[in-house]
């Protein structure tokens, strides 16, 4: 007990240092991005020395490196993300906005490609026909060959959900992992030795090749996890939906980094929670 | 076995057809890819112009060779420059083991769990608005091979730390090799079936990974051609129903990219 307690805190630990070390980063991205420490109204010419002061001074432009980092993680451990440039609103204001298109748009998804991918590894893995496996392969294999961004604009032109076209980009890369998986614990000797001895076919699918395989599947989860949340950007930014991956592509098109880089950080600490989440349950059954 | 050695020649055989016309474009066609025949925007097919020309008059072949150019020599560069992080970083891993080798594994672990696409587009908002074409083009891919690293990482590693145990080394340690000789003498050579199957697989994610950025206006800049950008043409689905042959960029990169997964000799698909 006490060692899973310290494995945990060593987890909460690890998040957190990466959560101040990204901060760091984004913050240090901020500061040297081109542009920064000009504010547009410091151009107009009526102004006298003292207003331009007073118009850095608001924005707390040309302060030191220490008193900027200082501030910019104090305001991220207030929940302040800063304020978009482009939209010029409060940034947690648009996370909070937009975040549950994009979480509802990827949880569906993510669920669709895993049910989908887990099918047809399954039925490739029981049945051993070399038709529906070399159809199961060639058909992954051409999703796999398309762009993101085409995929994103078939969704367009077919009037499928975001959710759908996550699925479609996920699909072909969990099959494949999956098929592996399935098909490096269907050659473990204890399974050879069970169809010698003329076990059924389904016993030896549930009985000795899943418990084998579900280790390395729970590992995957948190890889998904993260293809789903990468897929969102051009699925949203090309259907015109409103998540953060648009966002993030309109920011990334506005140079506007201070939204850029919060939306990164919490996409970031989303997708390693979600890692720690499935480590921390490998290791639990393991 | 055969049937699987004949597809591997014949995508071989594909690929290096579209290298050599990659390659060899400013022979295969006359034109610039930037030339603008004003008095044919939109063109249809014809013996001049073998794929029409898009809305600004520009033949669309000669975009699609200077493209394929572009995304066959860079996405390979950032493939090479993905590998020799991963051999080093893997190698040096695999090799010292001890708190080295969790750092480096650590930060591998994190690295792969970045939604990539997001740091990327971090990454090349970076560049000022007035970048040029070229620099736009060997930054994207410069950025791509500086993060793709981590998924390679990990197999170098595997191999590594199975090549730490072995007679080999265990014979080079006592011949009183440094730690950079072992690495660069010993480990590297030993393991380039491993390098050069992660190679291959890193060459097909950046073709596109790339192609996305661009089709997004976040990779390859205009007049540069490169496979992303000329699928932005897509958006506009009437045109592309009525010109069916704006397609051709599409199925180039299809067609690469799955030859790509096919080309793997005997001893680097063993590897991977």
């Amino acid at each position: 007990m006490k060692r899973r307690f310290l494995r945990l805190g060593q987890r909460v630990l690890y998040i957190v240092a990466l959560a101040i070390v990204g901060a760091l980063l984004c913050a240090t991205m901020v500061r040297f991005a081109p542009g920064y420490g000009v504010d547009e109204s410091e151009l107009d010419f009526r102004l006298s020395r003292s207003s331009r002061e007073a118009i850095r001074s608001k924005h707390q432009l040309g302060e030191g490196m220490v008193s900027y980092y200082g501030t910019y993680i104090k305001g991220l451990a207030h929940g302040d993300f800063g304020t978009s440039v482009s939209l010029q609103q409060p940034v947690r204001e648009l996370l909070k906005a937009r975040a549950p298109f994009t979480a509802r748009a990827v949880s569906v998804g993510l669920l669709a490609a895993w049910i989908l991918a887990s099918t047809l590894s399954l039925l490739t893995t029981r049945f051993e026909i070399w038709v529906l496996d070399y159809f199961a392969t060639a058909a992954t294999g051409l999703l796999i060959a398309l762009p993101t961004a085409v995929v994103a604009l078939g969704c367009v032109y077919l009037r499928v959900p975001v959710s759908l076209g996550i699925a479609v980009v996920t699909l072909p890369k969990l099959f494949q992992y999956q098929h592996n998986i399935f098909g490096h614990a269907q050659a473990q000797p204890f399974v050879l030795a069970a169809r010698a001895r003329g076990v059924s076919r389904n016993r030896i699918l549930f009985r000795h090749v899943i418990p084998v395989a579900w280790h390395p599947l729970v590992a995957l989860l948190g890889v998904s996890a993260s293809m789903a949340f990468g897929a969102a950007i051009p699925l949203e930014a090309l259907s015109d939906s409103p998540g953060i991956g648009q966002l993030a592509w309109q920011a990334a098109l506005n140079r506007d980094l201070p939204l850029l880089t919060s939306i990164t950080l919490l996409v970031t600490l989303l997708t390693v929670g979600v890692n720690t989440l499935a480590e921390a349950m490998h290791e639990e059954w393991v | 076995m055969k049937g699987r050695r004949a597809l591997r020649m014949l995508c071989r055989g594909v690929l290096l057809v579209i290298v050599a016309l990659g390659v060899f474009a400013g022979s295969v066609t006359r034109f610039s890819y930037a030339f603008q025949f004003r008095e044919l925007p939109n063109a249809p097919p014809s013996a001049l112009h073998l794929l029409g020309t898009d809305q600004l008059g520009r033949d669309v072949f000669t975009r699609v060779l200077y493209g394929t150019r572009i995304s066959l020599l860079l996405a390979p560069a950032a493939a090479l420059l993905t590998t020799c992080i991963a051999a080093i970083l893997g190698g040096i891993a695999g090799l010292r083991g001890g708190w080295l080798e969790k750092i480096i594994l650590a930060t591998a672990d994190l690295s792969m769990s970045l939604p990539l696409l997001f740091v990327l587009i971090s990454l090349r908002a970076l560049l000022p608005l007035d970048v040029s074409p070229v620099l736009s083009v060997v930054a994207t891919f410069v950025v791509l091979g500086l993060l793709g690293w981590s998924s390679s990482l990990r197999v170098v590693w595997a191999a590594a730390r199975n090549l730490r145990q072995s007679e080999q080394i265990l014979l080079a340690r006592a011949l009183g090799y440094r730690n950079s000789q072992l690495l660069f003498r010993q480990t590297i050579p030993s393991l380039r079936p491993v390098f050069l199957a992660q190679f291959w697989i890193s060459i097909p994610v950046f073709i596109l990974t790339e192609a996305t950025l661009s089709m997004l206006g976040l990779g390859v800049m205009e007049p540069l051609p490169s496979w992303g950008n000329l699928l932005r043409g897509f958006e506009d689905f009437s045109a592309v129903a009525a010109n069916p042959w704006r397609l051709a960029p599409l199925l180039v990169l299809v067609l690469t990219v799955i030859c790509f997964q096919f080309v793997f000799p005997e001893s680097e698909e063993f590897a991977r």
